[in-house]
């Protein structure tokens, strides 16, 4: 299926892929990590399945546009080709870095602000959207650390690196939720300053507060994908709709997975949310 | 200001190696010691693929023990970071890993957890169409020995030390017999899977030396060849007709020298 629905998605993820295939429960889309599949040729043949059925988005994970040793190439190619034969609605990464050299380091890793990681992650994105044929989204990131070297504010980041290479731009509110609370500004400000004309997609997911070691008595907010959407996020998910305009929106939950039907019962609220709103995302 | 690629490489340090005090990268904001969130980062990295490699070896970990095993991933994930982005492709060097830490006292881990990754990999493979007896009726005879055959993707042909397949089927039937002796000896094993079921079967030396020639792209008859080598009572057309009726093959190339229809190539 080629077209989205602004009905709420869900992450699609391994252990909940035989149980879709046979239920096929109500979902406005469904958005996997096309690295999971890559390797993987049975899961890639039930996901073949589905795209029969739901518009699938591809969200990348290992792409690595702030990497300041290259991009790996192959692995572009392999996407590409997963793409072709998914034909996804939409296809996405982050603004963050996993990769140095050949080593690949399984996290999404901070970038620094400045101009020099601005050329760095523009010529990357306009090399990816290059190599996929197709626009690529770009995630604002959930922050636990930030850089002295930084010259310019994330929003500014996002709005430039827009600019430069046309592509587009993934939204996760939770996350702006998780860096606000982490690095201290205000994530209504920040939404305020989130360039909405280039967002095409809205995130959602949950996060675990843990002691802050870098500050006595403090919190930490991890972005950790584990747990229910929390009252903050739901609460700044309204102010961007509401900035934005209807956005396609999805439940991302990739530990200690729910059963299907909760996790869609997520995706249900936040419809109901969304058309308390005032958008009209059921039709 | 360090350069961009000097503070990834700072961080690359501090994240693979755990040893974030030591290298995290200056000029960091966040909290009032920085330098301690990178530990964040270092957990996810750590965690994420320990967690990845315990759910690819659970029989290792029946065999070991989680809490052993847990460590000796840990041990790993530090020592051998991913090549690359897919995780399902990671952990492959895991089984000799493994077996530099507790060779002395279980000789047979290396060989049961090479058996227990392809297991792995072979049940997510997709079976192709099997060609059938019918479409070798295309190849002049004389030729065939020059023919060569594409087999199915999820098929692995593991030349073991320890028959470790026995101990494995104990894992998979949940079977406590009150005593398992495992004695050293070689044990020819063809891994074949696919969508999530997957089968072992004990080949005798000649075969399995002829289906894994073939399944490297050999001719059938160097194929044959090899296993004549290794057993003078082999039979390579015994063994064709094997291949054939278990749907192994999924294509045959014989180029430019049949002689009929070439059929699929």
């Amino acid at each position: 299926m080629t077209s989205i629905s602004h009905h709420p998605g869900v992450g699609l993820r391994l252990p909940h892929l035989a149980e879709m295939v046979v239920t096929r429960p109500t979902a406005g889309w469904l958005e996997v990590h096309p690295e999971n599949f890559l390797a993987n040729p049975h899961a890639a043949e039930l996901l073949t399945e589905l795209s029969a059925h739901y518009p699938i988005s591809l969200h990348t994970v290992g792409i690595s546009v702030g990497s300041a040793t290259g991009i790996d190439c192959l692995h572009l190619k392999r996407i590409r080709d997963f793409a072709d034969r998914i034909n996804p609605i939409l296809v996405s990464g982050h603004l963050a870095w996993s990769a140095y050299k050949n080593e690949y380091i399984n996290d999404l890793l901070p970038l620094p602000y400045t101009e020099e990681a601005l050329r760095i992650v523009s010529a990357h994105v306009n090399q990816v959207q290059d190599g996929l044929g197709r626009p690529y989204l770009i995630e604002n990131p959930a922050s636990y650390l930030g850089f002295q070297s930084s010259t310019m504010r994330e929003t500014d980041f996002l709005s430039e690196l827009v600019q430069r290479t046309a592509c587009q731009l993934l939204c996760d509110v939770s996350n702006v939720v998780v860096s606000a609370h982490n690095m201290d500004f205000d994530p209504y400000q920040y939404i305020d300053d989130f360039p909405a004309g280039a967002v095409r997609e809205v995130h959602l997911g949950g996060y675990t507060p843990e002691a802050d070691e870098a500050t006595p008595s403090a919190e930490l907010w991890i972005d950790t994908h584990a747990a229910p959407i929390a009252e903050p996020s739901w609460d700044l998910y309204v102010y961007a709709l509401r900035r934005f305009g209807p956005r396609p929106t999805l439940i991302e939950w990739d530990n200690q997975l729910p059963s299907l039907p909760a996790l869609m019962n997520e995706a249900a609220y936040a419809n109901k949310i969304a058309l308390e709103v005032g958008h009209a995302f059921a039709r | 200001m360090p350069s961009l690629a000097e503070l990834q490489q700072q961080f690359r340090e501090a994240v693979i190696t755990g040893e974030v005090q030591r290298a995290a990268p200056a000029a960091l904001i966040g909290g009032h010691e920085p330098s301690k969130r990178l530990a964040v980062h270092a957990r996810n990295y750590e965690t994420s693929l320990v967690e990845a490699l315990l759910v690819k070896f659970p029989a290792t970990g029946w065999l070991i023990g989680t809490p052993f095993l847990r460590e000796a991933a840990r041990r790993f994930v530090h020592e051998h970071p991913p090549q690359g982005p897919c995780i399902a492709e990671y952990g492959a060097g895991f089984p000799n890993f493994l077996s530099n830490l507790v060779r002395a006292r279980l000789p047979y881990i290396r060989d049961f957890s090479e058996l227990e990754w392809h297991v792995g990999q072979v049940a997510i493979a997709v079976n192709s169409p099997s060609v059938n007896a019918g479409e070798f009726s295309t190849i002049d005879a004389a030729r065939l020995p020059d023919t060569t055959l594409k087999l199915q993707p999820g098929l692995r042909y593991l030349d073991l030390e320890w028959p470790v397949d026995d101990l494995l089927k104990l894992y998979l039937t949940e079977t406590v017999p009150d005593q398992f002796e495992l004695t050293r000896a070689r044990a020819w094993i063809e891994v074949r899977g696919a969508r999530g079921e997957f089968h072992l079967n004990r080949l005798d030396r000649g075969e399995f030396t002829f289906r894994k020639s073939i399944s490297h792209g050999r001719s059938i008859g160097d194929a044959a060849e090899h296993a004549l080598d290794v057993n003078s009572k082999f039979d390579p057309g015994q063994a064709l007709a094997g291949l054939i009726a278990a749907g192994l093959i999924t294509a045959i190339n014989c180029g430019r020298l049949c002689t009929k229809n070439p059929g699929r190539s």
